[in-house]
């Protein structure tokens, strides 16, 4: 994959999104002319602090925007030729795009099991049986826990449940907001290599939304950063890796080297300041 | 012991009652949030047409009994499509408020498109008396029982065993999760709808066939609410069992200590259970971690 420089040289890009404008209640602006595209095969990560408007993007993409007053004011949202904005959740998910939400949300009082048939909702019986036996050889630790509830796993497993119940759904491109959210640091590597893993053995699309820059740029073959509501920084993985900015505000290095440096050092206007230019 | 029996027995029959309206008002509830307080004058309104249609065709229990069900989805799904479903992402409070207000409307309507006076229901099969040992039982009463069993078997094989019902559980739980797997709440909120009219008509036909038929009939709404909340507001098999302790509880303070507590019993009773288990009887914990 290192071989990209930008993502418009590929195929036409499987979710494509162009000057997206997001407006809260006709009066909060979240999002502001926001312009990215996943090309299918790839791993792009959108990364960015608290309150940047990737989890707005999210809804939007996920056509669950409106259940909060939010309106996709200007721009355009489209999925394998389908226009997002004019679509209805169900029909989103059954063209093949699914989410992984945030903080998991899974039916806390319902079995794994119920939880991944929920996933295959949109599935015919025979289709299910099928889906689940993949999912379970893909996570053997989720047929051991088939019939335990899901609410009363750890945190990790139930991450990996969450996965498993998207991956029921046969994703074509796999949404994953902020999967290592609230999770100890060898959770978080176990869940990259499953992210890793699925990539490689099924070939699958993944945009990951990620506060956590390493890992995610780690695998992402192309990354976004969002601050403010707007795309500040994009480029190949590789090359916003060595870039001095992402090093300092991102992955913690100061442009010295090895040494950690922590964000309360760098002087908000500087950094402000250097994402403009 | 003999009129121990009878106190158990006409409990039984009315705790059925309360407990298939209780289930009504738990499966709207769990699928989609909403407190449905014209329940009981939906139950009304459907025994006023099984009335109807008993008079207009001599009674038969066949055609009785498909006539009412059939009535009672169609004017479920009526209903949640006029009243409800423009007021889905209102406030839950809005909606409350348009139930309440469908139920002063019902309540009018009985008596605008019938009469205000009480009425025999008379269907043969239903009024014939059977002896138990002694114990004289309206095969209405039986058949009430027998009908709120067949509920909570239906109900129990279908939310752990259909997909459909897994959904509607799904949608309970988080409704915005549900969503994204592609779930239609709106289908799942017709089928409470339809689900509920029918198990609260039933209670409602087999009410007025073995006692009878008045305007007043909508006050078992109020009776089945607290069986509700007993049982488990989101829990509708328990609601069935709450509506049966609070039907029996009633009975036997009525036949033992006085008649004029009747009334309150079934209250008493919840306030001390709900002091126990503020979830009600069967309710779902909620899940939290830390």
């Amino acid at each position: 994959m290192s071989q990209l420089s930008t993502q418009s040289d590929l195929v036409a890009p499987f979710l494509e999104i162009k000057n997206a404008q997001i407006i809260y209640d006709n009066a909060i602006e979240a999002v502001r002319d926001v312009s990215l595209s996943v090309a299918e095969g790839t791993v792009v990560a959108l990364l960015g602090s608290n309150g940047a408007g990737k989890s707005t993007l999210l809804k939007a993409v996920t056509g669950t925007l409106h259940l909060e007053d939010g309106d996709l004011e200007k721009g355009s949202i489209h999925f394998a030729g389908r226009d997002l904005a004019r679509s209805k959740t169900d029909a989103i998910v059954r063209d093949g795009l699914v989410l992984v939400p945030e903080g998991r949300k899974l039916f806390a009082n319902m079995t794994v099991e119920e939880n991944l048939t929920m996933g295959a909702h949109l599935k015919s019986a025979s289709e299910l049986r099928r889906l689940k036996q993949t999912v379970f050889e893909l996570f053997p630790k989720l047929k051991e826990r088939r019939s335990q509830t899901a609410g009363y796993l750890s945190g990790g497993e139930q991450q990996m449940v969450a996965v498993g119940r998207a991956l029921m759904a046969e994703p074509r491109l796999l949404v994953l907001d902020e999967p290592s959210l609230g999770l100890a640091p060898l959770i978080i590597d176990a869940i990259y290599e499953t992210i890793a893993l699925m990539r490689r053995e099924l070939n699958m699309t993944v945009f990951l939304v990620e506060q956590n820059a390493t890992q995610a740029m780690n695998l992402a073959d192309y990354v976004y950063i969002m601050e403010n509501g707007r795309i500040v920084l994009d480029g190949p993985a590789e090359k916003m890796r060595t870039n001095l900015d992402v090093q300092e505000y991102y992955l913690g290095f100061s442009s010295g080297g090895e040494e950690r440096k922590s964000f309360r050092d760098i002087k908000h206007y500087k950094r402000r300041k250097r994402w403009l230019s | 012991m003999t009129y121990l029996l009878e106190l158990l027995s006409s409990g039984l029959a009315i705790g059925a009652v309360y407990g298939l309206i209780a289930m009504s008002f738990a499966i709207i509830y769990k699928s989609t949030g909403l407190l449905n307080f014209s329940q009981g004058e939906m139950s009304m309104i459907i025994a006023y047409v099984a009335w109807s249609i008993s008079t207009g065709t001599d009674g038969n229990p066949f055609i009785v009994a498909i006539g009412s069900i059939g009535f009672a989805i169609l004017f479920a799904l009526a209903v949640e499509r006029i009243a409800i479903r423009p007021m889905m992402g209102e406030p839950i409070l809005s909606q409350i408020m348009v139930t309440i207000g469908l139920s002063v409307i019902f309540r009018a309507l009985v008596t605008l498109l019938w009469d205000g006076l009480p009425h025999n229901m008379e269907l043969a099969a239903g009024n014939a008396l059977v002896d138990f040992g002694g114990i004289q039982v309206r095969v209405a009463q039986i058949a009430v029982v027998v009908m709120l069993f067949v509920a909570i078997a239906g109900m129990w094989t279908f939310f752990r065993y259909s997909r459909f019902g897994l959904a509607m559980r799904a949608v309970a739980s988080d409704d915005g999760t549900a969503q994204l797997m592609g779930v239609k709440t709106g289908r799942v909120q017709m089928a409470a709808w339809a689900a509920s009219a029918v198990m609260s008509g039933t209670a409602g036909v087999l009410f007025a066939i073995a006692f009878e038929l008045s305007p007043s009939l909508y006050g078992l709404g109020l009776k089945a609410f607290p069986a509700t909340i007993l049982g488990g507001l989101d829990s509708v098999i328990g609601s069935a069992f709450g509506g049966l302790i609070i039907g029996v509880a009633e009975n036997l303070v009525g036949g033992y200590i006085s008649s004029s507590l009747k009334e309150i019993a079934g209250f008493v009773i919840i306030i001390l259970i709900l002091m126990i288990r503020p979830y009600g009887l069967f309710g779902e914990k909620r899940i939290e971690r830390l």
